[in-house]
């Protein structure tokens, strides 16, 4: 399911984030990101355009257009 | 005597290891962790559901096992790289079950590409235990490479078959210094002594415990099954005869 989330309707920024894109009209870091999205930041991995960052890196990094985002987490498996 | 298993440099307090896929909840894998006195237990790496909070499966695993996250999604060794440097990064440690597959009708892996990541992971201080078709030459190579123990599968995954490569197995038992640990396949408690029989350091189980209607005991069969497999290994099987031999004294009464 393609979730797009618009706040302004002039300046938006596209960001894919876990395969999906979405819009943002407000420069957000990562750790903001991870706050608005409700995810438990001590149970999460962030790959940001392919690199991995540490959780101590989240809030100086600001996320820009065309950003890949991959956000981690474990599950059960064998 | 003494019998430890070590990997890597530490003691596994237990043979048998478990996977904690496909069990109904977090919960009742905690308690089948539990019951089996399970040491190693293997998890995965997802993307997030950016639509819901997901309860956190770490803090379902007591604190005292090692956990090893596996590759799985990855079809290459670039991609069961990239896991595993993301599943380092969460912080459980520098354990990886490597697993390559590229098939996803039989679920067999790739061991060239499963021969390259080891080589580029050890390099960089992981422990790896890489999941693998049993084959001497390939074996040798992960050898050379720094695995840490090699995991060779019974039988597909998911399949309960039991321990259909077991002469390949026991070729690999037998030539191979590192711990051989039998993954995949397993699906009853007999499979898993029978695995450990043939010399198999260890047994990791996950669907047929998992799966079962009583995960918790079922865990409980495989350990068990696991130790009995390890004792009878260690003291010498006893071999097959074409003709009876009584085991009663059959003369001295009756005639």
């Amino acid at each position: 399911m393609l979730s797009i989330r618009v706040f302004y309707l002039d300046k938006t920024m596209r960001v894919r984030i876990n395969g999906e894109d979405f819009l943002f009209t407000e420069s957000v870091n990562v750790a903001g990101l991870v706050a608005q999205r409700k995810m438990r930041p001590e149970t999460v991995v962030v790959e940001h355009n392919n690199v991995i960052l540490a959780r101590d890196k989240w809030e100086e990094t600001l996320i820009n257009e065309n950003d890949t985002l991959e956000i981690l987490s474990f599950v059960g498996g064998g | 005597m003494e019998d430890s298993l070590i990997i890597a440099g530490q003691t596994i307090k237990n043979r048998f290891l478990l996977g904690t896929g496909k069990f109904a909840s977090y919960s009742l894998m905690r308690d089948a962790i539990i019951a089996s006195g399970a040491h190693i237990v293997t998890v995965a790496l997802r993307r997030v559901d950016t639509q819901s909070s997901e309860d956190n499966i770490l803090e379902y695993i007591p604190k005292e096992c090692i956990i090893m996250p596996n590759t799985s999604g990855a079809r290459n060794a670039d991609e069961a790289i990239r896991i595993a440097r993301i599943a380092r990064a969460a912080g459980c440690g520098n354990w990886i079950k490597i697993e390559v597959i590229p098939d996803n009708k039989y679920l067999l892996p790739d061991n060239a590409q499963t021969i390259r990541a080891t080589e580029v992971l050890v390099k960089e201080g992981f422990i790896v235990m890489p999941y693998v078709n049993p084959d001497l030459a390939d074996a040798r190579r992960l050898l050379d490479a720094g695995a840490a123990s090699i995991m060779p599968l019974g039988s597909p995954i998911g399949t309960n078959k039991g321990v259909c490569m077991r002469e390949l197995i026991k070729i690999l038992v037998q030539e191979i210094k590192l711990p051989v640990v039998v993954d995949a396949g397993i699906g009853r408690p007999s499979h898993a002594a029978e695995a450990m029989e043939l010399g198999a350091a260890a047994v990791l189980v996950n669907t047929a415990v998992a799966t079962a209607e009583d995960p918790v005991l079922t865990a409980q069969a495989f350990s068990l099954a696991v130790e009995a497999g390890r004792i009878a290994y260690r003291v010498g099987i006893a071999v097959p005869k074409d003709n009876a031999e009584a085991s009663s004294p059959l003369t001295g009464f009756l005639r």
